[in-house]
C-alpha cells in the first residue's frame, strides 16, 4: 500500500484520513450538499436553491482556477466525440 | 437556546456520545459546539448570527466561494470530530433552528427514521473510491501533423492514421467504462453498501484524466484492510486505470433517513 498518488498505469493508492483538513473541498460537497440527513429547519434553503448552489459553485471554480496563475484550465480536447 | 437574532446551526445526530466529549471542539465563527439532548439521541448544534446565516444572507454567501469552503470545512471537521467518538448521522449542510426547543421537535418528528439511520452505520466507516482512465499513451505516428503538401496519397495516410486514432479512443473509453462496473460491482461485494456519485468535472478535480468512477462504499471497521486490498488487486488487473482509495470518511453517503 503507498499513501503516494501515483500517475502509473493499473496502480491504486490509499489516502488515509487521519486529519479532515487533507480532503478536498469538491469531496466535502459532494457528500455535504448530495447526502446527508436533509432535515427541514427554520431557515428554508430549498433544495432547488441547493441544485443552484452545485452550478454556481462549478462556474465558481471554473473561474477561480482561470485566474490562478499557474493554474491551467485543462482544455476541451477532443475525446474522439 | 438562542438568543435573539441568533439561530442553531445543526451539524450532527449522534447516539451514544459521552457528556462533555466535544469539549473543545469549535464550530462556526469560533462559536463552541454544543450537545442538545433529544430522548437518547443527541444533535450537535453552535450558535450562529442570523445576520449571516438567515434565509436572504445564507442564499447570498453561498455563492461567494470562500464563505462556503469555511462553512463546508467547519462543517466537516466537526463531523470528523464527532465521529471519532460516537456514531454519527451528519446534516446536510446549512441546517439551521431558531433555538433548542426546535431542535427537539425536529430531531423527535424523525427520531425513528434517525435511528434506523445510525443502527445502519454503527461499526462502519465510509471509503471513497474513485478511479480514473490512465493516460493514453501516445500514438505510434503523430497524427496530429497534418501534411503540409496535401499530395493525394499522403492526405489519404493521414486520414486513416486520424480514424485508427479516434477508434482507439472510443474503444479506450468502453474499456474503461467496463472496468469501471467491475470495479463498483467487486467492491460492493465486499462491503456492507455502494452507492454512485456523480464523476467529477476534469475542471474541479484539476487532472486530466477523466474520472470513470466516484463511488462510497460503506465498510464494517474490521473489514477495512480486506476492502483496500481488493481495490488494489482489481487495479492490478487492469492497467487501464488508475484507483484511489480515500478513508475513512464519516459515513455521510448512508446515514440518509429512508
Amino acid at each position: 500500500m503507498t499513501a503516494s498518488p501515483s500517475t502509473s498505469t493499473g496502480t491504486s493508492s490509499v489516502v488515509p484520513l487521519s486529519d479532515a483538513r487533507q480532503v478536498s473541498l469538491v469531496d466535502i460537497l459532494d457528500r455535504l450538499l448530495g447526502t446527508g440527513v436533509v432535515l427541514a429547519g427554520d431557515v428554508v434553503i430549498s433544495l432547488a436553491g441547493v441544485d443552484l448552489v452545485q452550478v454556481r459553485l462549478h462556474a465558481l471554480i471554473t473561474s477561480v482556477r482561470a485566474d490562478m496563475p499557474g493554474m491551467r484550465v485543462p482544455q476541451e480536447v477532443d475525446r474522439g466525440r | 437556546m438562542a438568543e435573539e437574532g441568533r439561530g442553531r446551526y445543526l451539524f450532527a445526530v449522534t447516539r451514544g456520545l459521552s457528556e462533555g466529549a466535544l469539549g473543545g471542539v469549535s464550530g462556526l465563527r469560533s462559536h463552541p459546539v454544543e450537545v442538545v439532548e433529544c430522548h437518547g439521541l443527541q444533535a450537535v448544534v453552535g450558535t450562529v448570527d442570523l445576520e449571516e446565516f438567515g434565509e436572504e444572507a445564507v442564499t447570498r454567501n453561498l455563492e461567494d466561494l470562500a464563505w462556503l469552503e469555511e462553512v463546508a470545512r467547519t462543517h466537516n471537521d466537526v463531523v470528523f470530530a464527532v465521529a471519532s467518538r460516537a456514531t454519527v448521522a451528519p446534516m446536510r449542510l446549512v441546517t439551521i433552528c431558531s433555538d433548542d426547543d426546535s431542535v427537539r421537535r425536529r430531531v423527535e418528528d424523525l427520531h425513528e427514521a434517525l435511528e434506523a439511520a445510525l443502527d445502519r452505520v454503527e461499526g462502519r466507516q465510509e471509503w471513497s473510491v474513485k478511479a480514473y482512465a490512465a493516460p493514453e499513451p501516445a500514438p505510434a505516428s503523430a497524427v496530429a501533423e497534418a501534411p503540409s503538401a496535401s499530395s493525394g496519397a499522403e492526405g489519404l495516410a493521414y486520414l486513416q492514421r486520424k480514424k485508427a486514432a479516434a477508434e482507439q479512443r472510443r474503444s479506450a473509453g468502453e474499456q474503461s467504462a467496463r472496468v469501471a462496473d467491475e470495479l463498483h460491482h467487486r467492491l460492493a461485494g465486499a462491503s456492507v453498501a455502494g452507492r454512485l456519485l456523480a464523476p467529477q468535472d476534469p475542471r474541479l478535480t484539476g487532472r486530466s484524466d477523466p474520472m470513470i468512477l466516484n463511488a462510497a462504499y460503506l465498510v464494517s471497521v474490521e473489514d477495512a484492510d480486506s476492502f483496500r486490498e481488493l481495490a488494489s488487486e482489481v487495479a492490478r488487473e487492469h492497467p487501464s486505470v488508475v484507483v484511489e482509495v480515500e478513508g475513512p470518511w464519516p459515513p455521510y453517503s448512508f446515514a440518509t433517513l429512508e
